[in-house]
C-alpha cells in the first residue's frame, strides 16, 4: 500500500514539475508580453517586477517604427504569392513524377531531391548577379520566384509521395473514357491533394513569413520590404529599451499565433512534416 | 493514346524543371565556377583556378568561422535533442497533460529567428532579465555579460536557438513514442522494470527512426544558422560568433571580396554535405542493427 502511495505522489510530484518545465520554456513569451505592456520608466525601476500600470502606448511607437501597416502587407502578399505558386508548379510536377515510371524521371526527381541539402547560401550570391541581369531586384516577382525555386524541392517530394500512394485505378478508367491528362489532374488528383497541401502550406508560410536573407539581399526598396527586414534595420537590440524591442517582436509574431491558434492541428502537423527536409 | 497521354503529363513537369533549372541549379553551378575566379561581382571574371581556396586556407577568420560552426552545431545538436527526448519521455508517460503541454513547447518554434533574437538579446543584456533574475536570487556571483564575453557568447547563442526548436525535437520524439507497441512496454512493467531500465532497453531502441531525423534536421539547421548571431552579437566579440554564414555575408555583400564569399559558400556547401550525409548514414546503420 505505501509503494501504491509512493507512486501516485511521485506520478502527480513528476506532472507538477513537468508543467513547471515547460512554463520555463514559455517564461521569456510571457515576460515580452507583460514588459511590452509597461512604461519604459517602470520597466527602468525593476525589469522583473509587477508592473503598476498598463499602456498600449509601446506598440504604437514600434508600430509606427517598422513601418507595420506597409511591411506587413508586403509580407503577407509575399508569403501568399510564393504559397500559391509552389504549390500549382509543385502538384503539377509531382504527378508525372508518381506516374511515369522510366529512367529519366527517377532521375529528375533525385536532381530535385538533391536541392533538399543546399543551403541558400550556398546559391545566394551567383542569385543576385542572376537577377540584376533579370531586372528582378526590388520586385515582388523576384523574391516570389526565388521562394518557389527554394521551396520546389520539399513540395515536389511531399506531393509525389502522396500521388504515390493513390490507386491508378480512377485514372485509369477515365483515360479509357477518354478523359486526357489534363482533366484526370484537375477533376481526379487535385481535389486528393488537399490534407498534404494544407500540411505544405503551413510548412513554407512559416518559412517565407519568418525569413530575412531574401528579402534583406534582394529588396532594397524601403516601400517593398518586409516585417523582419524592418524590424532588423531599424532597431538595434543593443541600444534600445525592452520597451521598443519586445512590442516589434510581438507584432512580427502576431499573425503566425493568430493562425496557430485557429488551425493549431495543421501547423502542429506541417511543422512535424519538415522532417522530411534531411 | 497512352503515348500521347504521357507526353501531356511530361509538359506539367515544364515550370518547375525551368524555375528550378534556372534560379537553383544554374546559380549552383555558376557559384561554384565563380569561386575558381576573382570576380568582383561585375561582368570581369578571370579564372584563377584554386586561388581563392588557398587564400581561404591561410585565413584564420575562415578556420575560426569552420570551427565555431562545427561547434555551434554540436552544442545545438546534443542539448535539443537531449531536453526534447527528456520532454518527450515525461509527456509521454502523462497522457492527460501531453497533448496540451506539447502544443505550448512548440510556441517558440513559430517565432521568427529575428523575433526571438530581440526577445534574448534583452534577456542576455547586462541589466537584462537574466542578470536581474539571478540578481533577485543573490545569485550576483553567476552574473555575467553573456553575449560580451568571448568564452560565454557562443553557447549564449546556441541557447537561443535550442530554446526555439527543443519543443519540436520533442515533437518528432513524442511520433516516435506513439509507434512503440504498447504491448512491449506493458510486456517490460509486468517483469518489474524500473523506468530507468525500460527507457534504456525499451524505449531508446525503438526511437532509433526519430532519432535519426532529429539529429539530421538539427544538425542541417544549426550549420546554416545565420539569424541568431547576426542580430544577437553580428559576428563579436572579437569574432568569437562568426559562423561560415556570416562570412559568406559579409564578404559577399559588403567586404568586396565576391569570389572569396562564394568561395566560402562552397565550404559552407561541403561542410553540411559531409557532416549530414555521414551522420544520416550512421545513424541509419545503427537502425538497422537494432
Amino acid at each position: 500500500m505505501i509503494s501504491t502511495l509512493w507512486r501516485r505522489t511521485s506520478g502527480t510530484l513528476g506532472t507538477v514539475l513537468l508543467c513547471l518545465g515547460t512554463l520555463t520554456f514559455v517564461l521569456p513569451f510571457l515576460f515580452t508580453v507583460v514588459t511590452s505592456l509597461r512604461t519604459a520608466a517602470d520597466v527602468a525601476r525593476s525589469p522583473l517586477g509587477f508592473p503598476h500600470s498598463l499602456t498600449l502606448h509601446n506598440f504604437t511607437e514600434a508600430f509606427g517604427q517598422i513601418h507595420y501597416g506597409r511591411s506587413a502587407l508586403n509580407t503577407l502578399l509575399i508569403t501568399g504569392l510564393s504559397c500559391l505558386s509552389i504549390t500549382v508548379i509543385g502538384s503539377l510536377a509531382s504527378y508525372p513524377l508518381a506516374r511515369i515510371t522510366q529512367n529519366w524521371s527517377t532521375w529528375v526527381y533525385r536532381l530535385f531531391i538533391l536541392g533538399t541539402s543546399v543551403p541558400i547560401f550556398v546559391v545566394v550570391a551567383p542569385l543576385y548577379l542572376l537577377m540584376r541581369d533579370l531586372n528582378l531586384l526590388d520586385s515582388y516577382a523576384g523574391v516570389v520566384i526565388i521562394y518557389t525555386a527554394i521551396n520546389l524541392p520539399v513540395a515536389v517530394f511531399f506531393y509525389t509521395s502522396f500521388v504515390r500512394s493513390i490507386p491508378v485505378d480512377l485514372e485509369e478508367a477515365a483515360a479509357l473514357d477518354g478523359c486526357g491528362a489534363f482533366r484526370t489532374f484537375f477533376v481526379i488528383i487535385l481535389p486528393l491533394l488537399r490534407p498534404i497541401t494544407s500540411t505544405l502550406l503551413t510548412f513554407v508560410a512559416l518559412q517565407v513569413w519568418n525569413d530575412l536573407l531574401v528579402p534583406l539581399v534582394f529588396l532594397q526598396d524601403p516601400d517593398k520590404r518586409t516585417v523582419m527586414v524592418n524590424a532588423y534595420s531599424f532597431i538595434d537590440p543593443h541600444t534600445v529599451q525592452p520597451t521598443t524591442l519586445f512590442p516589434a517582436a510581438l507584432l512580427g509574431v502576431l499573425p503566425l499565433l493568430l493562425i496557430f491558434v485557429f488551425l493549431q492541428r495543421h501547423v502542429v502537423a506541417g511543422m512535424s512534416a519538415g522532417a522530411v527536409k534531411s | 493514346m497512352f503515348h500521347r497521354r504521357r507526353a501531356t503529363m511530361a509538359a506539367f513537369l515544364l515550370p518547375a524543371i525551368v524555375i528550378y533549372g534556372v534560379f537553383m541549379l544554374y546559380p549552383l553551378a555558376r557559384g561554384v565556377y565563380l569561386s575558381m575566379t576573382d570576380s568582383l561581382g561585375g561582368p570581369i571574371a578571370n579564372f584563377v583556378g584554386t586561388e581563392q581556396y588557398r587564400a581561404m586556407a591561410d585565413d584564420p577568420k575562415v578556420t575560426s568561422a569552420l570551427w565555431h560552426t562545427v561547434l555551434y552545431a554540436a552544442v545545438v545538436v546534443v542539448s535539443q535533442n537531449a531536453l526534447g527526448l527528456l520532454f518527450a519521455s515525461l509527456l509521454f508517460r502523462r497522457p492527460k497533460v501531453r497533448k496540451g503541454l506539447s502544443v505550448v513547447l512548440l510556441t517558440p518554434t513559430l517565432v521568427s529567428p529575428v523575433m526571438a533574437a530581440f526577445i534574448w538579446s534583452y534577456l542576455f543584456a547586462p541589466e537584462g532579465g537574466i542578470n536581474a533574475l539571478l540578481g533577485v536570487f543573490g545569485l550576483d556571483s553567476l552574473q555575467h555579460v553573456w553575449l560580451g564575453d568571448t568564452s560565454t557568447a557562443l553557447y549564449a547563442v546556441a541557447a537561443v536557438n535550442v530554446w526555439m526548436f527543443a519543443g519540436y525535437s520533442c515533437a518528432i520524439f513524442l511520433a516516435g513514442y506513439m509507434s512503440v507497441p504498447t504491448e512491449l512496454l506493458d510486456a517490460a512493467a509486468v517483469d518489474g522494470a524500473s523506468g530507468w531500465q525500460r527507457f534504456r532497453s525499451v524505449e531508446w531502441p525503438m526511437l532509433a527512426p526519430a532519432l535519426t531525423v532529429n539529429v539530421t534536421l538539427s544538425l542541417i539547421g544549426s550549420l546554416k544558422v545565420f539569424e541568431f548571431p547576426l542580430v544577437l552579437t553580428n559576428g563579436g566579440p572579437a569574432g568569437a560568433t562568426d559562423t561560415l554564414t556570416m562570412l559568406v555575408y559579409r564578404n559577399v555583400f559588403g567586404g568586396g571580396k565576391f569570389a572569396f564569399g562564394i568561395a566560402v559558400s562552397v565550404l559552407l556547401l561541403v561542410t553540411v554535405v559531409v557532416l549530414s550525409s555521414a551522420t544520416s548514414s550512421l545513424l541509419r546503420l545503427r537502425e538497422r542493427r537494432i
